[in-house]
């Protein structure tokens, strides 16, 4: 996983089938210091968060892991989903 | 995935049979992004019928090679794995709506609000 900010969403009409009703947000991803990386991925997000969260992004199937946890979830359109929305870090 | 905009097409007549004939694109990711090989573009199949100059989405890895069986995959039906594909376009965006505050911090978004006024989106 990565840790970023969320700092947008992105609508698509014109969509693969798997997508449909999926929320995508654009996250800019910290490095390791915790500063803007300038690294910008788009993720599918199920647990509601907003702009300006502080998020972590898990890719591959921990993504697909979040949208429907299980051996049934490799048909999945989603290669990067919101994990966790972050409140603090040391 | 990632946000890129469509610059181009290539055609093979030659191709792998897996490929399925499926319409290859060009496409130029938004901000920094960092493939596997440093060009600053990808070639990605495209399944929803993008054109050049369109922003879309772009997914990489496994989703790639699933997003061909569509309505399949939307089912969670058996889909084919084995395609010789590794980024496909998943949706042509209508409309980037940036934070403001967030995507103003520094270094927060480099380059990606360049083309967002002709989204449409708040910059």
């Amino acid at each position: 996983m990565i840790r970023g900010t969320i700092i947008g969403s992105v609508w698509a009409t014109r969509q693969a089938a798997g997508l449909a009703g999926r929320k995508l947000v654009l996250v800019a991803a910290r490095d390791a210091e915790g500063r803007a990386s300038g690294r910008v991925v788009v993720a599918i997000d199920t647990l509601d968060a907003g702009a300006g969260d502080d998020v972590t992004v898990a890719f591959g199937s921990g993504a697909r892991n979040v949208l429907a946890p299980g051996p049934d979830n490799r048909a999945l359109l989603c290669d990067a989903a919101v994990a966790a929305i972050v409140e603090g870090a040391g | 995935m990632i946000l890129g905009r469509v610059v181009g097409h290539v055609w093979a007549t030659r191709q792998d049979p897996r490929l399925g004939g499926a319409k290859l694109l060009v496409v130029r990711p938004h901000g920094v992004y960092e493939p596997a090989l440093a060009t600053g573009h990808l070639v990605a199949v495209d399944h929803v019928d993008a054109g050049v100059g369109d922003d879309v989405v772009v997914a990489l890895g496994r989703p790639a090679r699933l997003a061909a069986d569509g309505q399949a995959s939307a089912a969670g039906q058996p889909v084919d794995d084995n395609r010789p594909v590794d980024a496909a376009i998943l949706g042509v965006v209508d409309r980037v709506e940036l934070d403001a505050a967030a995507s103003a911090r520094p270094g927060a978004a480099p380059g990606i609000r360049r083309p967002l006024p002709a989204l449409g989106g708040r910059a």
